[in-house]
């Protein structure tokens, strides 16, 4: 049955989902605006930091909301040794090489994991908040759900000020602009990379935690995320932080609609269909101004 | 000494000399190796894979890097087994169509990617695999892939249908060869190494860049066709990405835009996928270390191909293919020089 109240409530729970792509996509985007970089490994730094919070929620018994800065760091300094001893190496070189070595990460990253957690397949992360749920009306959203948004503003929130009012901030738009001439005014290029990279991780690892907290996840999850934050970077256009916001909206509310119109299969397939749509009638994206 | 060019140039290469060696090579293998296994599992795989890679390699060599690849090997695989099944046509002709019916697939697809940069088309192609996933899954009545079903051969197995694969084989990667090293080839490659000035000296490059796609994923369903028939059976897992990466992964390793380098890349990588699972035994004292995990052969090795990948990358660039030109020139250098000694 196709009900009003049902179509506002898919809508809601949408954005919800919606708001972790945002993270995925908006971390990928400042590595992408800064460094130039296309990791498609992206994904498998959420998975990472969705187990990270597992294991520190079970272990140290940490308010699973509060785990979420554990995973935040922990992915970072992954992301800073990806840069250090992997991208930076293939710099400036053919950009197929850095999807290339993302892809050798991937085989890394979800193996490693398969190690480590092939026992756990499919867990969450216990919320204490699981199964409470907020009525609006006839909507009703969940407590978890509802946390996810305000936690994604905050956190994007705190990336704007940083990006808007800090000295690194400026040094890091400064290298997305031009990084020979950023160079020449003395900014250590390098040292911005490494922070932009690790910037870019720690927000998967944020999105990797809350996805935990909502979904059942397993070493493989990575993958169809990566692909979904690219779509919204494609969406909302590459290097924008509001386009990354309002291309994860859509997606997840495409997506969810999707899933109650169509049915559970077609959640991927029809994502993927608007975003192949969207790049025939404008190959840079709705607000791309250029798609290089 | 005189310069050839053109087809009869190309006839007198040092390359097509080599080539013809390998063949020959190949050929006859089968008098040495008996075990069905090999012939059947690994050698006759390596070479589809081969007319894979290399189809995927001639699209990388017009600039465009498919991430969904196993799309088209899927749709060649279930068009030539479907109409092989439930048409009664003859499988070599299944196969033709199949390969012919992917590559109008690809047309579509293309048509829809000419305009896309690099990572662009890569997630237009990826998306497109999932799409043709979830298609075949829904009407399974019609595709029957989710339980899969046996698909028949155009030769019998085993070794007739090597020798069918290696002509099939030799002739995909020749044609392919032949294009990149034709006036389409260098259109091509001016498109990838600059898709602006080759626009500026007057290349269409969006008519060039369908082409290359429309060659590439003929071949892919070819591959599909094939890999169907040589294991006997087809399901829905063909469009794993596993499948989209594999062709990346061997083209890279050994040796991208080259002839040889995705032949040399599917002999190493279906070689590990076949003969290494023979050392997980040697790994089971790992399995304490790990617990839950039954066989920590697998993971191992998949991690071992990702490292093997990033290093190849970061210190090989140009491949393995690249390693064996400097072992060979280095070599000729060397006997170039033994006979200045002589000489003297």
């Amino acid at each position: 049955m196709i009900t009003p109240s049902g179509l506002a409530e898919t809508l809601l729970w949408g954005i919800a989902n919606g708001c972790i792509y945002i993270l995925l996509a908006t971390g990928l985007n400042i590595i992408f605006g800064v460094m130039k970089l296309v990791n498609f490994a992206h994904g498998q730094l959420l998975m990472v930091g969705a187990f990270v919070a597992y294991e520190v929620t079970k272990i140290a018994g940490l308010n699973p909301y509060l785990s979420i800065f554990v995973a935040m760091g922990s992915v970072a300094l992954i992301g800073i040794g990806l840069e250090m001893f992997a991208f930076r190496r293939v710099r400036g070189t053919e950009k197929l090489n850095e999807i290339f070595i993302s892809l050798g990460l991937i085989y890394v990253f979800e193996n490693v994991a398969a190690l480590f957690w092939e026992r756990n397949y499919n867990i969450r992360i216990p919320s204490p908040l699981a199964g409470l749920s907020l009525s609006l009306g006839e909507v009703t959203i969940g407590y978890d759900q509802t946390l996810t948004m305000l936690i994604m503003i905050m956190i994007l929130v705190g990336l704007v000020l940083l990006t808007k009012k800090t000295k690194i901030g400026l040094a890091m738009r400064a290298t997305s602009q031009k990084s020979d001439t950023a160079m020449l005014m003395g900014i250590n290029i390098n040292k911005v990379y490494i922070l932009t990279f690790a910037l870019g991780a720690a927000l998967a690892g944020a999105a990797g935690a809350l996805y935990g907290i909502l979904f059942p996840f397993n070493p493989t999850i990575g993958a169809l995320p990566t692909i979904k934050a690219f779509a919204i970077i494609i969406l909302g256009g590459l290097g924008s932080i509001p386009g990354a916001v309002i291309g994860g909206l859509l997606y997840g509310i495409a997506e969810n609609t999707a899933v109650y119109l169509l049915g559970g299969i077609w959640q991927d397939a029809v994502a993927f269909a608007l975003l192949i749509g969207v790049l025939v009638i404008r190959p840079t994206g709705i607000f791309g101004e250029k798609g290089d | 000494m005189e310069i050839k060019t053109g087809f009869t140039g190309l006839l007198h290469s040092r390359k097509f000399h080599y080539s013809l060696v390998a063949v020959a090579f190949v050929a006859v293998l089968p008098l040495f190796v008996r075990s069905e296994y090999v012939l059947g599992h690994v050698f006759t795989v390596m070479l589809i894979f081969a007319i894979y890679a290399s189809s995927w390699n001639l699209l990388a060599y017009s600039g465009q890097g498919s991430l969904g690849h196993a799309a088209f090997l899927g749709i060649g695989g279930f068009a030539s087994a479907l109409l092989a099944v439930r048409t009664g046509l003859p499988p070599i002709v299944g196969l033709l169509l199949g390969s012919f019916f992917s590559a109008g697939i690809g047309f579509l697809i293309g048509l829809a990617c000419v305009r896309l940069k690099a990572w662009f088309l890569a997630m237009v192609t990826f998306g497109f695999s999932v799409i043709a996933v979830t298609v075949v899954s829904q009407f399974d009545a019609f595709f029957g892939g989710m339980i899969g079903f046996p698909t028949p051969t155009i030769v019998p197995q085993v070794l007739p249908f090597y020798y069918a694969t290696l002509a099939i084989a030799t002739l995909s990667i020749g044609v392919i060869f032949l294009v990149m090293k034709s006036k389409l080839g260098l259109a091509f490659k001016a498109i990838r190494e600059n898709e602006l000035e080759a626009k500026m000296i007057g290349i269409n490059t969006g008519k060039y860049r369908l082409i290359a796609f429309v060659i590439s994923t003929f071949f892919a369903g070819l591959a599909g066709g094939l890999y169907a028939e040589s294991i006997l059976f087809i399901q829905i897992s063909i469009f794993e990405p596993y499948y989209s990466f594999l062709p990346l992964i061997m083209a890279v390793i050994g040796g991208l835009g080259t002839m040889e380098g995705p032949v040399i890349g599917s002999i190493i990588i279906v070689s590990i996928d076949s003969f290494l699972p023979l050392t997980d035994k040697y790994l089971s004292p790992l399995g304490s270390i790990f617990p839950g995990v039954s066989n920590v052969g697998p993971p191992f090795r998949l991690i071992g191909l990702g490292i093997f990948l990033i290093l190849v990358v970061i210190f090989i660039p140009k491949g393995i293919s690249s390693l064996l030109h400097k072992v060979y020139d280095y070599l000729r250098e060397d006997t170039s020089k033994a006979k200045k000694i002589e000489k003297a």
